[in-house]
């Protein structure tokens, strides 16, 4: 099973995108604009990459959105960004931890 | 603000701690000193952009927690109200940072810079020809010369008159000023103005601060009485080391000056 499924089969996780740093599009589990997902996650993981290299913390490996009623946990490893979409937004600490226990230093 | 930042920057494992604008404009920080005024700005703007891509995606978001291999930035919004302005609360941290600790304390932090903004914004505006400065509710606290300067910039929240303020400026002025600067007494009316008119000029440099800058230089350059144009040289020089840019400092000189 790849990883992007093994992600979108977390509870509480509604979808879930492959893309790239370039906001580049490869595959999705039940979002049907997967491409516009990618494209925005692309450019916030380069973005937020580049504050880290600004302030010398290293490597992006994740970034946790929490909002009321929904959230995001997007993944990054190299080039690869894979995006969770989480509802309710409090479940995103508990599919962090999930993706912890499962894929973690697979993706 | 410095108050709150300085609160969250004794967390462990905090290295910086900001606040911006919804422009991605630094309206105060602390930080270690590798993370410096430029670098915190840079920062900051990174940052914004980052925000305003996932409010295409979520713009119901209220944090943002981006894990790096050496340490954290966690952001939180801070809405003071719908149509007030849209600021965010910026921590900077190591990989000693517990998560959870950090979480409370930035929402905690948020909470505090809400009820600051919220108690100035809340307030009646101040005189005709004031224009849009900052928040009057701020505080400044007394940094050692080792720590980053706090920077300020505009946040696009009203200048407005503390009604404790009218109320002893208008009674020392008899009742004639409608300048406010809480807490400061001053001479006359033309006094009064004057210290308003420092404030605007001192906020092109230093932000929404500067009304807390002035009530603070008023009553160092007098002490023991109201607040007069004969002290306004003292005044001046005062506010003036509170701008870190000497070319800046000339040039509120300057205009300060020429408003005397």
């Amino acid at each position: 099973m790849s990883d992007l499924a093994i992600i979108a089969k977390i509870p509480d996780v509604k979808s879930a995108v492959l893309g790239d740093l370039a906001g580049g599009f490869h595959d999705a589990v039940r979002e049907q604009d997967g491409e516009t997902v990618a494209a925005v996650m692309g450019f916030v993981s380069s973005a937020m990459s580049s504050a880290g290299e600004q302030l010398g913390l290293g490597a992006l490996r994740r970034i946790a959105v929490a909002g009321e009623a929904r959230g995001c946990l997007v993944l990054v490893h190299g080039n690869v960004v894979i995006t969770a979409s989480v509802e309710p937004g409090k479940s995103v600490g508990a599919v962090e931890k999930v993706l912890d226990s499962t894929v973690h230093g697979r993706v | 603000m410095e108050t709150i930042l300085q609160g969250l920057m004794e967390l462990a494992g905090v290295r910086a701690t900001m606040v911006l604008d919804g422009s991605g404009q630094l309206v105060a920080h602390r930080g270690q000193s590798v993370y410096d005024r430029s670098v915190c700005e840079q920062v900051g703007s990174t940052v914004t952009k980052a925000i305003e891509s996932i409010q295409l995606q979520q713009d119901d978001w209220e944090t943002i927690t981006a894990q790096f291999a050496d340490g954290r930035i966690l952001v939180r919004r801070v809405t003071v109200r719908a149509d007030g302005p849209k600021l965010v609360l910026a921590v900077v941290a190591d990989t000693t940072l517990n998560p959870s600790f950090a979480t409370v304390a930035l929402r905690v932090a948020a909470n505090k810079v809400r009820s600051m903004l919220e108690g100035g914004a809340s307030q009646p505006p101040a005189a005709a020809g004031s224009q849009p400065l900052g928040a009057p509710g701020a505080s400044s606290s007394v940094l050692s010369p080792a720590d980053s300067r706090p920077v300020l910039a505009n946040t696009g929240l009203s200048w407005s008159k503390s009604s404790g303020a009218g109320s002893q400026l208008g009674s020392q002025a008899g009742g004639s000023s409608t300048a406010g600067l809480s807490g400061v007494a001053v001479a006359d009316p033309a006094s009064a103005a004057f210290l308003s008119r420092c404030a605007k000029e001192l906020a092109r440099h230093v932000g929404p601060i500067s009304k807390v800058y002035v009530q603070e230089a008023a009553r160092r350059v007098s002490p023991d009485a109201p607040f007069a144009l004969t002290a306004s040289r003292q005044l001046i020089d005062d506010l003036s080391n509170q701008i870190e840019d000497p070319k800046d400092r000339a040039h509120f000189r300057k205009a300060a000056l020429e408003k005397k």
